[in-house]
């Protein structure tokens, strides 16, 4: 089988990395680029991998479980401790839309 | 330093409770003992995080029961009440976890001193340690090379005679490659024997708690504390608990099918200082009474590429929580809350975890998801297939930990797919979920230690116990320790 190496373009990586809520500065992405680009062309061999044997595992350690939805008392205080920004017992977030 | 008479820093488990019965010292005297080590050797070695006080130690641990007076070090991806949680990354370097999670619940019950916080990989993604946020920890064999990790910090102080055990996390080898590249034992269990409750996710198809110990008899120890069904994690098997020490008697049961996987024996790259101890090992198995067959597992030379696609694909869903509106740092001055998401994040994470990241949306996305992740995951089934093949076969399954002993801080900085493939020989165990024990198997020439891994059916720790101890007993190699840390 043969398999084409994917090269990420500076653009690519730009895009991924929106969708992944970061963003970059000009000297992280010569490095990020090569390191994607390795590890992307490197984990392309799974194709290959696929061939090797047949699926028959039927995951027997994987079961369903499930529980009943009990709600449970928890003190909010502990949780509320932890929130960067806060008033009174409600999280505090910056506008979600732009000129409010 | 606060001496204890005729206690060897490298005391086990085992023969620390016979002190205690025999009333040799006490665990408060030990304990400050083991601070005071800390305090002498951590600022060198770099294990932890953070040091508990006594008080605060002892407050926390029942005063009796199988771990009474052993004191160990928690992995920081694991939840301790009331302390912090930061798996090594400055972007939860504030978070105070609200419970214990139940592994170290049940090591508290069980009177186990838990001491403090152990450095690791952010998030535990490396394979050296070197990610962390906070700071560096070597390896306690020769300071300028890394102890492998993620779950280096662990391993270093249990191979450093700091504690006798200590607690990591496996998602692609985490436990069994720094214990390889330190000298120790290292436990990754069947998925779903121990519980994940109160541990950060990472991959969670294959995240497991895994032990760290200078001796098999106090692995196996640890693991029948804290295994077992438990209903705040459904991933967890319907299995009890168990004493996973009854069956260690120093033999390995007649006849024992041992199957050595010889592509990744005699892969390109494996130290041949390492092939010729694993040789060595498997004549002294066969001696022992087991029957040696060499086996082709070529699904093996593929588990990198499995494990690269759906560890990093799992933790680009994972660590989408990390967002700064609930809990960890907060980027100040965001305008509006999707500047103040990407701000924080970017700002938290380090390299190697945004790379992760961003590989884990290129391979879950459209376009690519077909080529990558669903071939990944038909992949885990046929590997999850070969095993189960190979396991009708053999009762165990031998491989090389790591391909080498332990290397030089950023040797791998310009090719770091070469860091990546640390994982190769242990990352094939977390995608099958079998359990897998790494033990020590000799030193190379340059003074470091070796180690090889025995791969076992589900659920057959107790076998994997059973000839990793008698293998151990044969061998002195548990008894060799850094010189530095006497």
């Amino acid at each position: 089988m043969i398999i084409f190496m994917k090269i990420i373009t500076k653009d690519e990586l730009i895009k991924i990395a929106q969708l992944s809520g970061l963003h970059l500065d000009e000297q992280e992405i010569p490095g990020l680029i090569k390191h994607i680009t390795d590890v992307l062309a490197y984990a392309s061999r799974v194709q290959e991998a696929v061939c090797l044997g047949r699926d028959e595992s039927r995951n027997d350690f994987v079961v369903n479980v499930v529980r009943p939805d009990i709600v449970k008392c928890t003190d909010s205080a502990i949780i509320m401790a932890q929130v960067p920004q806060k008033a009174q017992n409600f999280i505090v977030v910056p506008h979600i839309l732009e000129g409010q | 330093m606060n001496f204890i008479p005729e206690v060897s820093p490298f005391i086990s488990i085992a023969e620390l409770q016979k002190c205690y019965e025999h009333k040799k010292f006490s665990p408060t005297e030990f304990l400050e003992f083991t601070l005071d080590r800390f305090r002498k050797f951590d600022t060198t070695l770099g294990s932890a995080l953070e040091i508990f006080t006594a008080e605060f130690i002892h407050s926390k641990s029942e005063t009796h029961g199988p771990l009474y007076g052993a004191p160990g070090l928690i992995k920081d991806n694991i939840c301790q009440e009331g302390r912090i949680a930061s798996c090594a990354s400055k972007i939860l370097a504030n978070y105070q976890a609200p419970y214990d999670a139940t592994a170290v619940n049940r090591l508290k019950k069980a009177g186990a001193l838990l001491v403090g916080r152990a450095n690791c990989d952010e998030f535990a993604m490396g394979s050296s340690t070197e990610t962390s946020a906070f700071q560096k920890t070597v390896n306690p064999w020769d300071s300028t090379k890394v102890p492998g990790g993620s779950s280096g910090g662990s391993i270093a102080a249990v191979a450093a005679g700091l504690v006798p055990w200590a607690l990591g996390t496996e998602t692609g080898g985490s436990v069994r490659q720094p214990a390889a590249l330190c000298g120790i034992v290292g436990l990754k269990p069947t998925y779903g024997l121990i519980s994940r409750y109160g541990v950060v996710a990472y991959a969670s198809s294959m995240d497991q708690i895994g032990v760290a110990t200078r001796t098999v008899y106090d692995n196996a120890l640890v693991v029948s504390i804290i295994a077992g069904n438990d209903s705040s994690d459904a991933t967890t098997l319907s299995v009890g608990s168990q004493d996973y020490t009854a069956g260690l008697d120093g033999k390995i049961p007649l006849g024992l099918r041992v199957g050595v996987i010889k592509n990744a024996l005699y892969a390109p790259g494996v130290d041949l200082q390492l092939v010729t101890a694993i040789q060595t090992s498997l004549k002294q198995l066969e001696k022992m009474g087991a029957v040696i067959q060499e086996v082709d597992m070529p699904i093996m030379d593929y588990s990198a590429a499995i494990y690269f696609i759906l560890s990093r694909a799992e933790a680009a869903s994972n660590l989408a929580r990390f967002d700064g509106v609930r809990y960890g740092i907060r980027a100040k001055n965001a305008q509006n809350l999707a500047q103040m998401y990407t701000e924080t994040r970017s700002q938290g994470f380090g390299a190697e975890v945004k790379a992760r990241i961003m590989i884990g949306n290129f391979v879950l996305s459209v376009g690519h998801a077909d080529e990558f992740y669903h071939n990944a995951r038909k992949a885990q089934k046929v590997m999850c297939q070969n095993f189960k093949d190979a396991f009708q076969k053999f009762d165990l399954l031998v491989a090389p930990t790591a391909p080498s002993t332990a290397f030089a801080f950023n040797a791998f900085e310009h090719d770091k797919l070469q860091l990546d493939l640390q994982d190769y020989f242990t990352c094939a165990a977390n995608i099958a979920g079998i359990p897998a024990i790494s033990v020590p198997c000799g030193f190379a020439d340059n003074g470091l230690p070796l180690g090889m891994q025995f791969m076992g059916s589900h659920l057959s720790e107790s076998l994997l116990f059973k000839v990793a101890h008698a293998y151990e007993q044969k061998n002195v190699w548990h008894t060799m320790h850094p010189p530095a840390y006497q």
